[in-house]
């Protein structure tokens, strides 16, 4: 799988003033794979994310997505190319319905053509009623289906990050950047998250990557783990190696040696 | 006056419809896409006056000038658009201030082309009177005309500028409804409540921003126009910003998220403003007619505090959607 990468990250750098939040990063995504970024808070997983999604511009390095450089080119590009990001803090559009949020994520429609609606109408109408049918499976698959007329700004946090995950699923994308999909989603709703991811990979062979706190989750879907620490990546490897790694569980409880009882550092927590 | 004068609430009513139109570019770009403009009337200003300009100085025909009027508010836009459009909403929205106001200054000053602060009629130099709306006035004649036997004795040349204006009105409404329910209306919304959500979905945030921009500059340019032939005369002074928080007026009024408001705003607006100067009965008739005018302004400050309170989703608003962050 290393040597079919979906994603290529080399040499990445960004600063912010005299931070460097991303210090020559590099990393690969094996295609179909599910890999987790994992690391401490402020390790630079979240800016990795808005660089290779095309939201902040690298000062240094090469992001390839499939082959193809993407550092360079702006967000919607990026999506378009189908890599698809997730944000940490959900963002729905509150005054547009739980079905509309979904709908817009609709790929190749002509009636986001300025004036297409007056001049190809039954064109326009066609495409709208395929999305509407494709949007409704995705919400009866994130059973928001009871929901799809209500407005996305009455969604609990819960279910707002279930709703962006369908929007991501509706682009049809190749790759997804989750970032966080399971904080402060109740339980049962996060195991049906990474049912769906599961499912997805199998199904279609999408392509994950995930930033996530919740060790057991990361450790029981992940095929591989990058690990992060103040902007570097440090360690690189199948869940089992990095669970041993005693640099992961060194940035996990400090460096000075205080926190001795390291090897419960990274496990799952109960 | 007699508050039952029909040419004087016809004129209302054009006034009226000419600010529907203004409005509802300012509907597409706030309303609708979240975009701010502060500086709206300057699109108003600059097809007015490069019809003018054109017409006055070079002898073009009505229709070119016109058409070249529209483009250079279209083009105002883009200027506009390009360097600010990647600002915050309230980054913009400064810069849409200082942009109407440049137009004004601009047209103040550039006085050989603009006739500076006199206006329309200084066009050719002093002593030179100059007049851009002859062919306007022609085209309204036989039209004018041709109502007299079907409307008698209502028949005037603000009678058939009643029914161009809001004509016109009607067209560009049903073809922005026709346009704010298709999916390029909710990608327009989508930027308005969230661009990078619209953004990371593949949607090209700028470029549906420029796109509103023009789209505004092509009715405010509109309602420039119309204002223009309407009136038959123009000056800076009738550039002020005042004229862009008018149409913010209107778009409060009838509730900002509803475009059929527009309308009903703008009809509300022109009464209020209009209406006003009706109030002439004791104890206010103790007051000069000069001094009521100002008087004027005030209760229509009022009445929309009033409106406000008692109804802060406008006429015709959503309240639920008021209330959603």
């Amino acid at each position: 799988m290393k040597h079919d990468p979906m994603l290529e990250v080399r040499g990445l750098r960004k600063g912010f003033g005299g931070v460097l939040a991303v210090d020559d990063a590099s990393f690969d995504v094996g295609r179909g794979s599910i890999t987790g970024l994992i690391g401490p808070n402020g390790a630079g997983k979240t800016t990795v994310f808005n660089l290779v999604s095309g939201f902040l511009r690298a000062d240094r390095g090469t992001i390839s997505f499939d082959g193809r450089r993407i550092d360079r080119r702006p967000a919607h590009v990026v999506a378009r190319a189908g890599l698809v990001r997730t944000f940490q803090i959900p963002r729905v559009l509150t005054r547009m319905t739980v079905l509309e949020n979904v709908m817009l994520a609709g790929r190749h429609q002509p009636g986001e053509v300025l004036g297409a609606s007056l001049f190809a109408p039954r064109l326009v109408a066609r495409r709208e009623r395929e999305v509407r049918d494709q949007a409704i499976e995705i919400l009866k698959l994130i059973r928001l289906i009871r929901l799809a007329d209500d407005y996305a700004g009455t969604l609990s946090g819960g279910q707002r990050k279930l709703l962006e995950f369908g929007r991501a699923l509706m682009t049809e994308p190749r790759m997804v950047l989750l970032d966080e999909p399971m904080a402060g989603v109740a339980p049962p709703l996060a195991l049906q998250l990474l049912e769906h991811v599961l499912d997805l990979r199998t199904r279609r062979g999408t392509t994950f990557c995930i930033i996530e706190h919740d060790m057991e989750a990361v450790m029981a879907i992940c095929d591989r783990i990058v690990v992060m620490d103040e902007g570097r990546v440090i360690a690189e490897g199948l869940p089992a190696e990095i669970q041993g790694n005693e640099r992961v569980i060194e940035a996990y409880l400090g460096r000075h040696g205080e926190g001795a009882a390291g090897d419960t550092a990274v496990r799952a927590e109960p | 006056m007699e508050i039952f004068n029909l040419s004087f609430w016809t004129f209302v009513g054009v006034i009226a419809g000419i600010y529907t139109i203004f409005a509802l570019g300012l509907y597409v770009q706030d309303a609708l896409t979240g975009l701010p403009n502060f500086g709206h009337v300057a699109f108003m200003a600059l097809a007015a006056y490069a019809m003018a300009i054109l017409i006055v100085r070079w002898q073009v025909s009505l229709l070119l000038a016109a058409s070249a009027g529209l483009l250079v508010a279209v083009a105002f836009g883009i200027l506009l658009g390009v360097p600010s459009l990647r600002l915050r909403a309230d980054y913009l929205a400064i810069v849409t201030v200082a942009g109407g106001e440049m137009v004004r200054y601009f047209v103040l000053n550039l006085q050989d082309l603009t006739g500076g602060a006199l206006g329309s009629i200084g066009m050719l130099g002093p002593g030179n009177l100059a007049q851009y709306n002859t062919a306007w006035d022609n085209f309204l004649t036989p039209i004018t005309a041709a109502l007299a036997p079907i409307s008698g004795s209502l028949a005037s040349r603000d009678f058939a500028m009643f029914l161009i204006v809001w004509g016109t009105a009607l067209v560009v409404m049903l073809a922005l409804w026709l346009m704010v329910r298709s999916p390029w209306g909710r990608l327009l919304r989508s930027i308005r409540e969230d661009e990078a959500a619209a953004e990371a979905l593949g949607k090209n945030v700028f470029g549906y921003k420029l796109q509103v921009l023009m789209l505004g500059g092509i009715l405010g340019g509109l309602a420039g126009l119309l204002l223009a032939w309407e009136i038959g005369v123009f000056s800076p002074d009738d550039y002020q910003p005042t004229i862009t928080f008018y149409a913010y007026l209107i778009l409060i009024l009838g509730g900002t998220t509803r475009l059929w408001a527009v309308p009903a705003g703008a009809v509300l607006f022109g009464v209020l403003y209009s209406g006003t100067r009706f109030l002439n009965f004791f104890p206010l008739s103790l007051i000069d007619s000069g001094e009521r005018a100002y008087l004027r302004l005030m209760i229509v400050g009022l009445l929309l505090i009033v409106l406000m309170a008692v109804r802060p989703q406008g006429l015709f608003g959503n309240r639920k959607e008021l209330l959603l962050k």
